[in-house]
């Protein structure tokens, strides 16, 4: 049993496609008016059958008026830190704090070097988003004195104007599934973000996860609860249980559950572009989860 | 001066920016977001909280990320505000810059970008998404290297009057007019943006030779004082000498009719990537017509007559195998944009439909009545060309071709006149566009009665096919005994080494009882053991809707299709039908379903006349000569072809179509109709000589 007390979020995993035009903001206001927490975006800007998802994410942000919004994950490689920094704080600002910076470290290299950008190995990878956190957290922190200094390997930021700050204490939620990201995670992130289809070993792997994010916070000296932990999932609303994620919604509930009490996943995502289940979602899924593990916890 | 004369609005805040577009400004320009915020940010935010204002970000620092990404974002946002977006660039190597997101945005150009310059390197990025519009991409700079650069690169370019005096910028204009000349360009291309206070009399703003006023105020005036501006230049389409370029020869371009030269689309233009090619053919037209109404359909056909040396195709959705719905360096009349769906009498389940709906998006209306209309077998298939030649759908058997629920259409004939057809007006028109519409006219609405059709079932199955010969002369067996409720369609495909053989059943119930639905498709699923099945009880419009969504037809060739209609799966068919799939010349063979209700008409009610046919076969392949010899053997066993499936231009193909009775009777209406041939590009019918 692992919890570490965070409150359960619920979101959505919706494809950033260009055509229709507008298919991934509408599915973004269903999942605000369904009352979902959370409408993410993946982040491939080698592929042109997919909308820019920082400008998809403000439009859908202008057009929604509860839900949070987040990358999931943006591309590091294709982005940079300071822009990534002042981008999130402006629409945080304008949004009344609804957005989170969700962050990887660049997955498909060979996109990612089509476009202009150099290609890293995983080390380097990892370095070089732990330098681009120290660059982000470094420009929100608008009221320290003088400008930000960064002097990294991969990001220089000397003499870089501070500001503005986020409208809210914006988390950084990192795409990450081996030791060394986990760990960068424990010491400077704020959440870990995985999809369950990429662990081999199924949602058991969170264990390993969670090992590896709380052991390098407590050598940090950080409080491991300060690190959340979300999870992409995929599932099948059916009406006779049959699997993991596929039946009906008091089944989902009693997996998710699981999952959070077992892990203490506490942000659960869902990858799907249909308004339906993003509606069953919303209405069944998600008081059933936050019922069962308040039920559970001291 | 060639540009209307615009008026935009530096705002800071979506507030101001709902004010400008309520004031009636033509643009919104943010010139830095507060607080050092990110510009593009409060750019799109804004975006998403106005409606019709143009967008512009007059900061943009080049330096926030890789140009081809900047590209994407382009067109992201030019997308999700429908076409607003300007792109004003500030930074470094903007030469550099400018080339690769031009590059990007250009998706109509074949083949990755590849641009390899001194500070930026993109080696091999794909392009797109193609943005709504050719967005203007600005530059700035009071420096004569920078206003050369704009003058050889920029759609605009742009100064502030507060950073550059009168004089300054005359001075500035010739250096842009010359570097434009010495680049080969028109300098009048070029806009000119001026960044004005907002005290400046119309004269004033005259005389500063700008033609678009970005106005700085902390209170933002009204438009009236100005208004005398933007009344003496109407709006025009303008096309850079760049696109002029692309033209194609023997086209009258600057005579388009007015009110169809705003949504002409033409070779250089960036929506000629939407339009030039269809569902399986790709396409080079010199222009392509788009009216959106009955006498923008008149203008059309007039301005084609005047060229009548050209390919003429015309188009409803595009989705057309046989026809000739785009061309080479020839004319095309698209009806895309008619699409209106509307009931006109709902105790009668009567309904008026433009040419340019899709099937799909008729189910969908007519839904929510208990309605249905069986089309075809996909739904993003247009109504115009389907619904003048035939119509073989899923409810086929039970309620017939979709012609045979036609009951009046208007029309515009060869000669520009507007006419009603049905059994009671111009009879004999309205049998002829029943089967042979294309050579007679551009429908401009069908009239159709509907039919009531509750929940169907919808079956899937995949079948072993270990004796291809067995399985077909069984499945055309159990079809034709099957009760009318069923129709539906086998698919073949030519024989894999090393894997099993398989055939698709698929099949459509119109009954919404379960018990029934399983009981009608017996017969078909015993026919061979049974690979994967799958059936579900669905609206008929679970059945049509498996058209794509967005994006634009990218057909590339021409398609090889065959067609032929046949009473009987015969053991003797059967046989060469297998001996066609193993010559490995098809890689798609379908036999659809017809008889049933289909064979109740009267041969002579339509001008689709072949009534007494089953099935109705189609190979595709990719080599003429191949499909063509491996076709032939089974020739002999068809009695007429449907034309939608027919890619063959032998004029022999002609007189399968039509019955030897059926076609007298077309050319002597050919002759009526249309002595001089104007719709000649798809099985054409020879006028009767007098």
């Amino acid at each position: 049993m692992t919890d570490y007390g965070h409150e359960l979020l619920f979101g959505t995993f919706i494809t950033p496609t260009a055509q229709p035009v507008h298919q991934a903001v509408e599915l973004a206001v269903v999942a605000d008016r369904a009352g979902l927490d959370l409408a993410t975006f993946q982040d491939h800007p080698y592929l042109p059958k997919f909308h820019d998802t920082w400008t998809l994410i403000t439009y859908a942000a202008a057009r929604t008026s509860r839900i949070r919004l987040s990358g999931n994950v943006l591309s590091l490689p294709l982005r940079q830190p300071a822009v990534l920094a002042r981008s999130h704080a402006s629409l945080d600002r304008l949004t009344g704090g609804r957005i989170e910076l969700g962050l990887g470290a660049g997955a498909f290299w060979d996109g990612i070097e089509a476009m202009g950008a150099r290609r890293l190995t995983p080390g380097q990878a990892v370095s070089a988003l732990g330098e681009a956190i120290r660059v982000i957290r470094a420009v929100w922190d608008a009221d320290r004195p003088g400008p930000v200094s960064v002097h990294g390997e991969f990001y220089q930021a000397e003499g870089l104007k501070r500001g503005p700050a986020p409208a809210h204490d914006m988390s950084i939620w990192v795409g990450a599934y081996k030791p060394r990201m986990l760990r960068l995670i424990g010491r400077a992130a704020d959440g870990v973000l995985p999809s369950l289809s990429y662990l081999e070993g199924g949602p058991g792997d969170y264990a390993t996860i969670n090992e590896h994010i709380d052991d390098s916070a407590r050598e940090s000296g950080r409080d491991p609860a300060r690190v959340r932990r979300l999870l992409n999932i995929n599932g099948t609303f059916s009406q006779f249980g049959r699997s993991f994620l596929n039946g009906p919604a008091e089944q989902w509930a009693e997996d998710l559950a699981g999952l959070a009490l077992e892990h203490g996943i506490s942000t659960f995502i869902l990858a799907t572009d249909d308004p339906a289940t993003i509606e069953e979602y919303a209405a069944e899924v998600a008081p059933a989860v936050r019922e069962l593990v308040a039920a559970e916890r001291p | 001066m060639t540009h209307p004369v615009r008026f935009g609005a530096l705002v800071t805040s979506v507030a101001q920016a709902r004010r400008a577009e309520e004031l009636g400004y033509d643009l919104v320009a943010v010139p830095h977001a507060p607080d050092d915020g990110d510009d593009w940010t409060l750019l799109t935010w804004i975006a998403g909280q106005t409606e019709k204002v143009g967008l512009v970000a007059t900061g943009l620092d080049v330096a926030r990320g890789e140009p081809a990404v900047l590209g994407r974002a382009a067109a992201s946002l030019d997308l999700l505000s429908g076409g607003r977006l300007e792109l004003a660039l500030t930074g470094a190597h903007l030469d550099e810059v400018t080339g690769i997101v031009r590059g990007v945005l250009d998706a109509g150009e074949t083949g990755p970008l590849r641009f390899l310059g001194e500070h930026h390197r993109v080696p091999k990025a794909q392009r797109g998404p193609l943005p709504a519009h050719r967005i203007p991409i600005w530059l700035t700079g009071n420096d004569q290297q920078s206003v050369r650069l704009a003058g050889r690169l920029a759609d605009a370019w742009v100064a502030d009057l507060e950073r550059i005096t009168a004089d300054e910028l005359a001075t500035a204009y010739k250096q842009l007019e010359a570097a434009a000349t010495e680049a080969g360009r028109d300098p009048e291309e070029i806009r000119r943006v001026l960044i004005v206070g907002p005290g400046l009399s119309p004269a004033e703003l005259t005389a500063l030779g700008a033609d678009t006023f970005l106005v700085r105020a902390a209170e933002l005036p009204g438009l009236s004082a100005w208004e005398t501006l933007r009344d003496a230049t109407g709006p025009i389409i303008f096309r850079p000498s760049s696109v002029r370029a692309k033209r194609r020869p023997g086209i009258d371009y600057d005579g388009v009719p007015a009110g169809l030269a705003s949504t002409a689309v033409e070779p250089g233009d960036l929506d000629y990537a939407r339009v030039r090619s269809t569902y399986m053919r790709g396409g080079a037209p010199g222009l392509v017509l788009r009216p959106r109404t009955t006498s923008e359909v008149v203008d059309a056909l007039a301005f084609v007559r005047r060229h009548p040396d050209l390919p003429f195709g015309l188009r409803s959705a595009g989705h057309g195998v046989s026809g000739r719905s785009t061309n080479d360096g020839g004319i095309v009349v698209s009806l895309a944009a008619m699409t209106t769906i509307e009931v006109l009498d709902e105790s009668r389940r009567l309904i008026r439909v433009g040419p340019g709906a899709r099937w799909t998006d008729v189910a969908q209306a007519i839904h929510p009545y208990g309605w249905a209309l069986s089309s075809g077998d996909y739904g993003g298939v247009g109504v115009g060309g389907l619904a003048t030649a035939g119509g073989v759908g899923w409810l086929a058997r039970k309620h017939g071709l979709t012609i045979d629920h036609l009951v009046a259409v208007e029309m515009v004939l060869a000669d520009g006149s507007v006419v009603r057809a049905s059994d009671s007006e111009n009879a004999d028109l309205f049998w002829a566009v029943r089967g042979a519409g294309a050579n007679f006219g551009v429908v401009t609405s069908f009239e159709f009665e509907a039919y009531d059709v509750g929940d169907v079932g919808f079956a899937q199955l995949v079948v072993a096919a270990d004796d291809p010969a067995d399985l077909l002369v069984k499945w055309g067996r159990a079809i034709e005994e099957a009760p009318r409720d069923v129709s539906g369609q086998l698919i073949m495909g030519p024989p894999r080494p090393g894997q099993p053989v398989f055939a698709q059943l698929m099949a459509v119930v119109d009954n919404d009882d379960p018990e029934t639905i399983i009981e009608q498709l017996q017969p078909i699923a015993a026919i061979a053991p049974l690979y994967q099945q799958n059936v579900v009880l669905t609206p008929y419009t679970g059945v049509i809707s498996n058209a794509a969504e967005g994006g634009y037809h990218q057909g590339a060739g021409e398609p090889v299709s065959r067609s032929g209609l046949i009473e009987h799966l015969t053991p003797e068919f059967a046989r060469a039908a297998v001996e066609l799939l193993a010559s490995g010349a098809v890689h798609w063979f379908q036999i659809r379903t017809v008889g049933g209700a289909v064979a109740d008409v009267p041969a002579e009610q339509t001008a689709y006349a072949h009534r007494s046919a089953n099935f109705s076969v189609i190979v595709m392949g990719s080599s003429k000569q191949r499909v063509d010899a491996a076709w032939a053997p089974l020739t002999a066993h068809f009695d007429g072809l449907y034309l939608s499936f027919e890619t063959d231009l032998s004029p022999e193909r002609v007189e399968d179509a039509f019955p030897p009775r059926t076609l007298a009777r077309l050319r002597e209406l050919k002759h009526r109709y249309d002595p001089d041939n104007l719709f000649r590009d798809n099985f054409n019918i020879k006028a009767a000589t007098r």
